[in-house]
């Protein structure tokens, strides 16, 4: 497999979220009420960039005041920084199509959202992520901080404009990647915490590289199969928002695959399998806890088949999570260095969902 | 990884330093629980300095999102036993 697969990142550049648009009812000034809006989403793109597309559908009809724009998905205000990708594979757990979304003009949820007044805010927002990205994998950000500004502004239009080669040609310069594909795994005993380092180490040092990722975790209730069913999410708190790094080696080991990733990631729930060792995930707040993880070996299963499967009969019901990066629920023996070069996003995160089938026990408790 | 592991349970030092004209704290070090939230720390620093715009860095590098977890901040880009977090009242680090 090719280090990096233009295929792959053109499909990832050109993903796509159908999305259906309605102002929210408290917003309708007019009868007939405006009918929806019907765009289309960027995967990589981020909701307030969709606005001056989504303004004309219903400027007529807004009540007098001060736009202040955000999105809700079944009432749960959409955090405008995370990916609409990201966001739809998330939320939509049987994915939706078109997206059916509210959006307002007026009251912000300030207590839920952080404040987003222009495009400018986004684009410090995604400038911040690419830093924070660039620090995980360099142990500084100065490659991005000693970018031309006109360079910083070219590179964000590219995303803003979906023009996949203008982001290469910048992104390139950055020495953010990508990833070789001998990427070895070292036991985890060997595994150091990572200290600051003030300098970049020169090209072909041992050192090993960490990969930074997001990790967006969600129960789904009892099965894994019937998405459908999954709760709705009323509350972020119903969400583990948990950022790592994932270290790997230039040698040595085993060959590093998604599934040996995702061990190291949350050896809450994907650690080796053990009986006796059945994990809790701590929600925030006062919610009930989490799903018990069980059998972890049989993750590794291919979810090619998952739609043509029924919950009928089902020889998986140990099975107790599903990952989805870029809409794709990706086999967990393929190579790590692969999703990392080809699935990540254009702030250098990969942005990875993780859902939890809740057992039946929790489920009947709830 | 047992040894450090990256359960939120336990409590990280955030040492807040200030940049520009922004004014110093009397304390610097705090503690704060690792399952907070790095909202947390902003709301805490715009309480002590009555300022409603402040930016606030990560290592004079980045601002990471408020919703990031200070132990995951502190584990990926703490040093010494602890987290330094730049705080400023206009724009330090672009």
């Amino acid at each position: 497999m090719a280090v990096f697969s233009e295929e792959a990142a053109k499909y990832v550049w050109g993903g796509a979220i159908p999305l259906q648009i309605r102002l929210h009812e408290s917003e309708v000034t007019t009868l007939p009420p405006p009918p929806p809006a019907l765009v289309l989403g960027s995967r990589i793109g981020y909701f307030p960039l969709l606005v001056p597309l989504i303004k004309p559908y219903f400027s007529s009809t807004l009540p007098p005041g001060e736009d202040t724009v955000w999105f809700d998905y079944n009432g749960l205000p959409l955090k405008w920084y995370v990916p609409i990708g990201v966001l739809f594979d998330l939320l939509s757990a049987e994915p939706e199509r078109p997206w059916n979304l509210t959006v307002h003009f007026r009251g912000y949820p300030g207590d839920v959202l952080t404040p987003c007044d222009s495009e400018d805010t986004v684009k410090w927002s995604y400038i911040n992520s690419l830093k924070e990205a660039a620090y995980v994998i360099n142990g500084n950000s100065k490659n991005i901080m000693n970018m031309a500004q006109t360079d910083q502004f070219d590179l964000w239009q590219s995303l803003v404009k979906g023009n996949m080669d203008g982001y290469l040609r910048i992104s390139s310069r950055l020495k953010l990647g990508p990833v070789g594909e001998d990427c070895f795994l070292k036991q985890a005993s060997s595994l150091q915490p990572r200290q600051a380092i003030d300098e970049p180490d020169p090209v072909g040092s041992s050192r090993p590289s960490r990969i930074p990722v997001r990790l967006y975790i969600r129960n789904v209730g009892e099965s894994l199969e019937d998405l459908e069913d999954a709760p709705i999410i009323d509350s972020w708190d119903r969400i583990s928002y948990i950022n790592r790094a994932v270290e790997i080696h230039k040698e040595g080991g085993n060959y590093m695959t998604l599934k040996h990733a995702m061990r190291t990631l949350l050896p809450e729930i994907f650690g080796e399998e053990d009986p006796d060792n059945k994990y809790e995930l701590r929600e925030e707040g006062n919610h009930e806890a989490g799903s018990s993880f069980g059998d972890p070996e049989t993750i590794s299963m291919t979810r090619n088949d998952l739609v043509e499967e029924t919950s009928f009969g089902c020889q998986r019901s140990s099975e107790a999570s599903l990952i989805r990066i870029q809409g794709i629920e990706p086999d967990l023996n393929i190579p790590f260095s692969w999703v990392v070069n080809n699935l990540k996003n254009p702030d250098y995160f990969l942005h990875l969902c993780v859902f939890l089938r809740t057992s039946p026990r929790q489920a009947k408790a709830t | 990884m047992a040894a450090e592991s990256p359960t939120a349970e336990r409590k990280v030092v955030v040492h807040l330093r200030a940049t520009g004209d922004a004014p110093i704290l009397k304390q610097a070090k705090f503690k704060i629980s690792g399952s907070d939230k790095f909202s947390k720390v902003i709301e805490f620093l715009r309480r002590q300095l009555h300022r409603d715009t402040l930016f606030v860095y990560i290592n004079s590098a980045f601002s990471p999102n408020p919703d990031e977890l200070v132990i995951d901040l502190y584990n990926n880009f703490g040093f010494d036993g602890k987290l330094v977090v730049n705080y400023a009242s206009s724009m330090a680090w672009g």
